[in-house]
């Protein structure tokens, strides 16, 4: 029950939002991976296994968050998402719920933020340790 | 009566010259005592016995069969007699000789030589013209002329032209010894000839008689007939005096025995009156006719007669009079007036009803909308102008093959409408228009017309052509599309500079909050202003992405699912503050707009209800569908209400207003402003309803168009 030992990837395509975001969450213990692009964030998949995914919805050219979480989503079915955006369409809030994303808006109040992350992390934990 | 022997004594004592006279004067004297012609005969015989003659008959023709025969005689046998019967057409007997030449003569008799027969002809002969030819002064009087006429007279008929009169014909035969003298047979001539004219004379007298008799049984036939007649019936000299009337035309102009005042004038009046129209109507000649009107003097009441008079004339032709026959008309021509009065009445009546029917055509036609009457059967009995285009054939008695659907159409619509129980139908009706040469839709509205018995009698519809309306309402529709198409693309463009400062907002925003431990003291105040404020940038911003979320276009709502898939999302918020969600929802038609702006709409209602229920309560939602008079237009009233803390009085006039917020520091005050623009927008109104401790109400009206 360690955020330390959680291993968060981060995801945005804005240089500043990205540095500010893995700034606070490693000011509050966790490991995190930033990438500012899906390729990139796709390539740290591949490295390492994520406790928490977030995403923020549009991502370099044309791709999503979305498809940052089903490809982590397709090596650990089970990781927590969060996805990030400005604003939604019912499209994107109905593949979200489908998908049990949680979906946060810009411009997050922090608070709301790092309570939503811990919740997600501690669920995970929670349910390895019962699967184990 | 005496025997003639007996009487021959007495006189034959006297000398001869004045027994002569004697028997003369005798003679005349009986013969003018006898009264009755058939006693002539008698008589005459006794006077010939008389003068000393022995044997007489007196024989008559009987004018049927032709015959002379023996009628009477002294001293005769039946041998005698028969020489005296024979036949008036053996003319060469002469006795008929005798009768034919009217003259006497002496004639020998067959089988006694010594004793000649005196035949002398009787017949009826005068000196004068009877009575009948004198007052018309014919001379062939029978009588006439036998005495001037010296002719072989047709001895069968002896009629008389002027009277009628059949007469006696007839010979006197007297068997003369050889000793008879000149004088003796003068005595005889005298004597027979003196007979002839007395019986002549009584035969008169009789046929007069006879006369007389006759006439008055035909007066008195005319008598009752003229009584008979319920009409009145009146003769009138030439001064107009009254010879005779029947007894009904007495009623009216005769006195009667009893009388009274009244009765008195009013006879006075008929007469004058008659007077009067016998004047006026002798002037008009022959057959004339004219109404008169009479006092009925027992009843007192008029009476209307028709006087139709006829001149009376002598059989001279000279005129005598007038003969009136009075109809009584009154009822006739009371009915006469009645039927005037109604055929009047029924002429204006028929005035009347051709100005309504007038009035009315003239009404239909300037209706403006097509109207059809049909009726009972359904079948269409009145098409106006605007109908006939529809439904009419062309003048060349073509039918168009758009026009045979129209019709097709009609009739199915009027047939079920007459049919069913309903008294007004209203529908619409894609009908083909040759004027606007394209497919309309009208508004059918149909009324039922009943009679007297409650039957249906015809049914009236009335089409409406809606494509000016729906022009009209399409367009308003296109232009508040156009609204919320430019309310979203400005939304887009906000949404986009709002997207573009979003961004630059999350980093700063996380700086920010990376910089709170690294602040000295002097300087936290200044840290919290740099904070505070972007918050709330942060939170406009929010508000505006929020609003302009999406870049759908404007189409169809469901409002009730919008509403039930926005209560959906918060139900878990709702749940974790106590709040229970209550819904209402009518059957709506759908609305006109984006649907994700009336989820904004929803969506900050909703929270608002929320934030003012922090210790729980009640969300009512309700839906109803409100349509207008008009059939065309109605409204979706939706309620959100809560029993919330509601609003404070001051505020609530504003609440609407940008910026105006009750939860203070949190609220940006741009909620229900966005609410108010989204919902005009479309066109709509909304309201709000509030008291502090109760609840608050907000109440949204949009418009639907079917």
């Amino acid at each position: 029950m360690n955020a330390q030992n959680s291993h968060v990837l981060v995801v945005d395509d804005e240089p500043s939002v990205l540095l500010t975001y893995r700034m606070i969450l490693e000011q509050q213990g966790y490991k995190v991976t930033a990438s500012i692009s899906s390729k990139d964030a796709i390539a740290a998949l591949e490295q390492d296994p994520m406790d928490l995914l977030i995403c923020d919805l549009s991502l370099e050219q044309k791709h999503t968050g979305f498809e940052v979480i089903e490809h982590g989503r397709s090596r650990d079915a089970t990781v927590p998402a969060i996805l990030v955006t400005g604003y939604a369409s019912k499209e994107v809030m109905d593949k979200a719920e489908q998908a049990g994303v949680t979906v946060l808006f810009k411009p997050i109040d922090i608070n709301e933020f790092l309570s939503t992350i811990s919740q997600k992390v501690r669920s995970r934990n929670e349910s390895r340790h019962q699967k184990a | 009566m005496a025997t003639p022997e007996m009487r021959v004594n007495t006189v034959a004592q006297l000398p001869a010259q004045r027994r002569m006279a004697a028997l003369r004067r005798r003679s005349a004297l009986r013969l003018l005592d006898v009264e009755r012609s058939e006693d002539i005969f008698p008589v005459l015989l006794e006077e010939i016995m008389a003068l000393g003659f022995r044997r007489a008959v007196i024989a008559t023709v009987d004018p049927e069969t032709g015959e002379l025969v023996p009628a009477e005689s002294v001293n005769a046998g039946k041998q005698f007699l028969a020489q005296f019967r024979t036949s008036l057409y053996a003319s060469e007997n002469p006795l008929v000789g005798v009768l034919q030449g009217m003259q006497p003569a002496v004639l020998p008799q067959p089988g006694n030589k010594n004793h000649n027969l005196y035949c002398h002809p009787f017949i009826y002969r005068n000196r004068n013209m009877c009575w009948e030819a004198e007052r018309e002064r014919r001379p062939d009087c029978l009588a006439l002329v036998n005495f001037t006429n010296p002719q072989p007279m047709q001895l069968e008929r002896q009629t008389c032209e002027v009277c009628d009169m059949r007469s006696y014909t007839g010979l006197v035969a007297v068997e003369l010894n050889g000793a008879t003298s000149e004088r003796e047979l003068s005595e005889l001539r005298a004597l027979i000839e003196l007979a002839n004219r007395y019986l002549a004379r009584l035969f008169k007298v009789e046929h007069y008689y006879n006369r007389m008799r006759d006439m008055d049984t035909t007066i008195a036939q005319m008598q009752t007939m003229m009584q008979s007649m319920s009409d009145p019936v009146i003769l009138t000299d030439t001064h107009h005096r009254v010879i005779t009337q029947n007894r009904a035309a007495e009623q009216f102009f005769k006195l009667p025995e009893e009388t009274t005042e009244g009765l008195v004038r009013a006879i006075e009046l008929n007469n004058l009156l008659f007077s009067a129209a016998l004047s006026s109507m002798a002037m008009g000649g022959e057959d004339a006719s004219r109404d008169l009107t009479l006092v009925d003097p027992i009843e007192g009441e008029e009476v209307l007669f028709e006087a139709v008079t006829a001149p009376t004339f002598t059989r001279e032709g000279m005129r005598t009079g007038l003969v009136t026959v009075m109809r009584n008309v009154t009822d006739l021509r009371r009915a006469d007036e009645e039927l005037r009065t109604n055929f009047e009445r029924l002429l204006a009546a028929e005035e009347v009803v051709r100005q309504d029917r007038d009035r009315l055509n003239l009404i239909i036609e300037n209706v403006g909308d097509p109207i059809v009457v049909a009726d009972s059967a359904g079948k269409v009995v009145l098409l106006d102008p605007l109908a006939q285009e529809l439904f009419a054939r062309s003048k060349e008695g073509r039918v168009e093959p758009q026009v045979v659907k129209n019709l097709a159409k009609l009739d199915a619509y009027i047939m079920g409408f007459t049919f069913s129980f309903s008294d007004r139908e209203n529908a619409p009706l894609k009908l083909w228009s040759p004027g606007a040469r394209a497919e309309l839709e009208y508004d059918a509205r149909s009324g039922k017309i009943y009679d007297v018995r409650g039957q249906v009698a015809y049914t009236v519809t009335v089409l409406r052509d809606l494509t000016p309306l729906r022009k009209v309402e399409q367009l308003k529709v296109e232009r508040r599309m156009l609204e919320v198409e430019k309310f979203a693309a400005t939304g887009r463009l906000a949404g986009t500079i709002a997207h573009e400062v979003n961004n630059p907002m999350e980093a700063i925003k996380n700086a920010i909050y990376l910089l709170a431990d690294g602040v000295k003291e002097e300087k936290k105040p200044v840290y919290d202003i740099l904070k505070g404020e972007t918050e709330r940038v942060a939170r406009i911003v929010r508000q505006m992405l929020g609003l302009y979320r999406t870049s759908e276009q404007a189409g169809s709502i469901d409002i009730n699912s919008v509403i039930e898939d926005t209560l959906l999302l918060f139900t878990r918020q709702l749940q974790r503050n106590g709040i229970v969600a209550l819904t209402d929802l009518d059957k709506l038609p759908p609305a006109v707009g984006s649907a994700d702006q009336f989820r904004q709409v929803l969506s900050n209602l909703v929270v608002n209800a929320k934030d003012s229920m922090p210790e729980g309560g009640r969300l009512i939602i309700r839906t109803r569908h409100v349509p207008e008079p008009d059939g065309i237009h109605s409204w979706v009233r939706i309620s959100i209400a809560d029993t919330g803390a509601g609003i404070a009085h001051d505020i609530l006039p504003n609440i609407f207003e940008a910026f105006v917020s009750t939860k203070g520091e949190k609220g940006t005050g741009l909620g229900l402003w966005i609410v108010k623009g989204i919902i005009e927008n479309h066109g709509g109104k909304i309201k709000v309803r509030s008291k502090i401790g109760k609840g608050t109400l907000f109440q949204i009206s949009l418009p639907v168009v079917r």
